[in-house]
């Protein structure tokens, strides 16, 4: 929708998780997922709890940390191209309030989750996991970093 | 109104009627609670101190919050779906359109980065028949435009032959209705072609200037009121061929948020240091400034070479109009150099149509740099740069377009001539003083019913440029289609090329649409704006009531 630009933002990307009501919305969409989960006669609260853990951060890694650059064309010439959307948030900038709230809501997801399994051994190993998953490429130590050139 | 200070108050207003959250049990509020309790509306009425001469309204609603978490839902939902498609697109299941590399190709470094085209291959594609649409006819205040078909969703189109007749045309930038092929401008342009033929077949400082060009130029710089003008082939080139020319490398360029695409590449061709203030926002511009002076260059702190504001005069996505006045203000406290692009705004505002300058009542020898394009109300083409004497005289020789892109053609030439001396009244009628007036009132108008109608509106009251917000990305491709349906053409507009949950259309008023005109364009857009349910305001205007308010009328508030 390239109809002459209304900003000189060079790539609205960045600007994305800050837009009004985007924290809410993310909220009830994490919401809602929980509810099918639980409306799904199989599964137990606990196994609800730990699958919806599993897949919002399996969502979150796909969507902030696996796909790179940006899905419009950018007038810099694609300095973002290699940029996951994490490391793109705010142009690199660490610790602004976008990048708090999406560190800390897996960590608040992750201890409901282990409050209602109960801390049973299984579930822990894989609520951890996943959690580490989210968390470790979110350390400012590892912004832009590939390790064993995963995701080059 | 009081003296001193922008305020977010919402008075009572002269009518005596009070708008919604403005009563309770009957008995109205206090304006100051009232304006406690207006928190979702930001609205200056601004008479600060004396710099301003009249009433400064500018209104940007923000986005009511159910709405945007609709869209939000909604480029989630199209964006999970273009996953989907580009799967199925890749495993063959689907036929794929657009560009791919050749078999043969395969193991080279990839010629396109597939991603960068996710938006347009799955969400611009399906809306793309609201774009680019073909016109047939003159862009007066009714086009005809070309039917078009697609059997492939958008991918490819195909002419049934059709013209629909008599499209209101309501996208065109034709503010003082110049556009028509037919009239004063018409035949002179006619009998300048016949004289000079077409092309011109030179630059500037070859062999390409006529003495059309220099009576062009005289005639602007008396219609600004500056010292000398000159004019360029193309709008956009003048800003971004200008600009480089004016400031370089130790040069600081103060810019506007939402500033075009023309002054933003001349900028970044500069290569000045840029830094951008928030829209409108004098606070953030004065910040800079006070920044740029106390600790200079980066690394050496060397003060800068300049310092130049740009700002335009009318936003054409936001309809807003820069704060000139206090820009001025501004400028010369802190010895900077201002540079307004009027491309929107000349002849479009003020009494005599002489731009935001004069809307202002300003002396146009405090800007700087005056900018501004032949484009919009005078229904030609190219752009001109107005200043002092030695500044002109310094882009003649300086300039990338003077040196080497070909100059206006004459017939353009004459046809700016003709309209500029009809705004300016020395071709002995009144017409360009009622175009002016016609075009204030449309505008008062149009933007008045459509706040009454409910519909979040964007800008300042007297711009003739209107975004009507529609936010959700499904209503973008709606409203174009309806409005084509109903006979009315316009521009829409969303992400990226607007922040994600500000979406729009963009309507341009003319002086060439009349109030018939005006009212079947503002009945059609009531009907869509019931059918996509686009009347979002929470702040409805209260249509006038002659007798004043008394505590039994509260009902009519809602």
């Amino acid at each position: 929708m390239n109809v002459g630009v209304a900003h000189s933002e060079v790539n609205p990307n960045t600007r994305v998780m800050n837009s009004r009501g985007m924290w809410l919305t993310y909220a009830l969409g994490v919401g809602l997922l929980h509810i099918v989960l639980l409306s799904i006669p199989f599964f137990s609260v606990p196994v609800a709890w730990t699958l919806t853990n599993v897949i919002h951060n399996l969502g979150m890694y796909v969507f902030l940390h696996a796909v790179k650059g940006t899905p419009f064309e950018t007038p810099d010439q694609g300095k973002a191209r290699l940029l996951t959307h994490w490391e793109q948030l705010d142009y690199g900038v660490q610790f602004t309030s976008s990048r708090k709230f999406f560190t800390i809501s897996p960590i608040i997801l992750y201890f409901l989750a282990s409050f209602y399994t109960k801390y049973d051994p299984t579930h822990f190993i894989l609520n951890t996991a996943s959690l580490l998953t989210v968390l470790i490429p979110k350390m400012p130590q590892l912004h832009g970093v590939r390790i064993f050139g995963i995701n080059k | 109104p009081e003296p001193g200070g922008c305020c977010c108050r919402r008075p009572l207003r002269a009518n005596g009627c009070v708008a919604n959250g403005e009563v309770r049990n009957g008995y109205v509020r206090s304006s100051a609670a009232a304006a406690a309790a207006a928190a979702g509306q930001i609205h200056h009425v601004t008479q600060n101190g004396g710099l301003y001469k009249r009433p400064f309204n500018e209104a940007f609603e923000e986005t009511p919050m159910l709405v945007a978490v609709l869209t939000y839902v909604g480029y989630g939902v199209l964006t999970l779906f273009g996953y989907l498609r580009d799967f199925l697109r890749h495993w063959r299941i689907e036929k794929c359109h657009h560009a791919t590399e050749r078999k043969e190709q395969q193991d080279f470094v990839s010629l396109y980065q597939d991603f960068e085209n996710f938006y347009t291959r799955n969400l611009y594609m399906r809306i793309r028949d609201n774009w680019n649409r073909p016109i047939c006819s003159v862009p007066g205040a009714r086009v005809d435009i070309m039917e078009r078909q697609s059997h492939d969703y958008n991918w490819s189109f195909k002419y049934t032959g059709n013209i629909i007749k008599g499209v209101i045309n309501m996208g065109s930038y034709n503010y003082l209705g110049f556009a028509r092929n037919t009239g004063s401008c018409q035949e002179a342009a006619a009998k300048v072609l016949e004289e000079y033929g077409v092309g011109v077949c030179s630059t500037r400082q070859e062999i390409g200037n006529l003495d059309k060009h220099e009576e062009l130029e005289k005639l602007v710089a008396s219609f600004l009121g500056v010292e000398a003008a000159m004019a360029y082939g193309m709008g956009f080139a003048t800003n971004s061929m200008n600009i480089p020319a004016l400031v370089g490398k130790g040069c600081l360029i103060l810019s506007d948020e939402l500033n075009h695409a023309s002054l933003v590449l001349g900028a970044r061709l500069s290569g000045a240091t840029i830094r951008i203030f928030k829209h409108n926002n004098m606070q953030s511009l004065e910040k800079l400034l006070k920044d740029a002076i106390v600790y200079g260059q980066p690394r050496t702190r060397r003060p800068w070479k300049k310092i130049l504001i740009l700002v335009e005069g009318i936003y054409s996505m936001e309809g807003s109009i820069v704060r000139l006045p206090e820009v001025i203000a501004l400028k010369k406290k802190y010895k900077a150099y201002l540079y307004l692009d009027e491309a929107h705004s000349i002849g479009a505002l003020g009494p005599t149509g002489r731009g935001v300058v004069d809307y202002f009542g300003l002396d146009p020898q405090d800007v700087d740099v005056m900018m501004g394009t032949f484009t919009k109300s005078f229904g030609a083409s190219g752009g001109y740069i107005g200043g002092k004497k030695e500044l002109i005289d310094y882009l003649r020789t300086h300039s990338h377009s003077a040196v080497y892109a070909t100059s206006l053609s004459p017939p353009v030439v004459e046809q700016i001539v003709t309209s500029m001396k009809c705004i300016m009244g020395q071709d002995g009628t009144t017409l360009g003083k009622e175009c002016i007036q016609q075009l204030a009132e449309n505008t008062r108008y149009f933007r008045r019913r459509l706040k009454e109608m409910g519909f979040i509106i964007y800008g300042n009251e007297d711009s003739p440029v209107v975004p009507l917000m529609l936010y959700m990305p499904a209503k973008i491709g709606a409203f174009g289609r309806e409005m084509l349906k109903r006979n009315i053409g316009v521009v829409v507009v969303g992400f990226p090329a607007t922040p994600i949950i500000e979406s729009r259309a963009r309507f341009c008023l003319s002086a060439a649409h009349t109030k018939e005109i005006l009212d079947t364009a503002l009945k059609e857009i009531d009907e869509v704006g019931d059918l996509l349910q686009l009347k979002y305001s929470r702040h409805r205007l209260v249509p006038l009531l002659d007798r004043p308010f008394d505590e039994t009328t509260y009902e009519e508030t809602e």
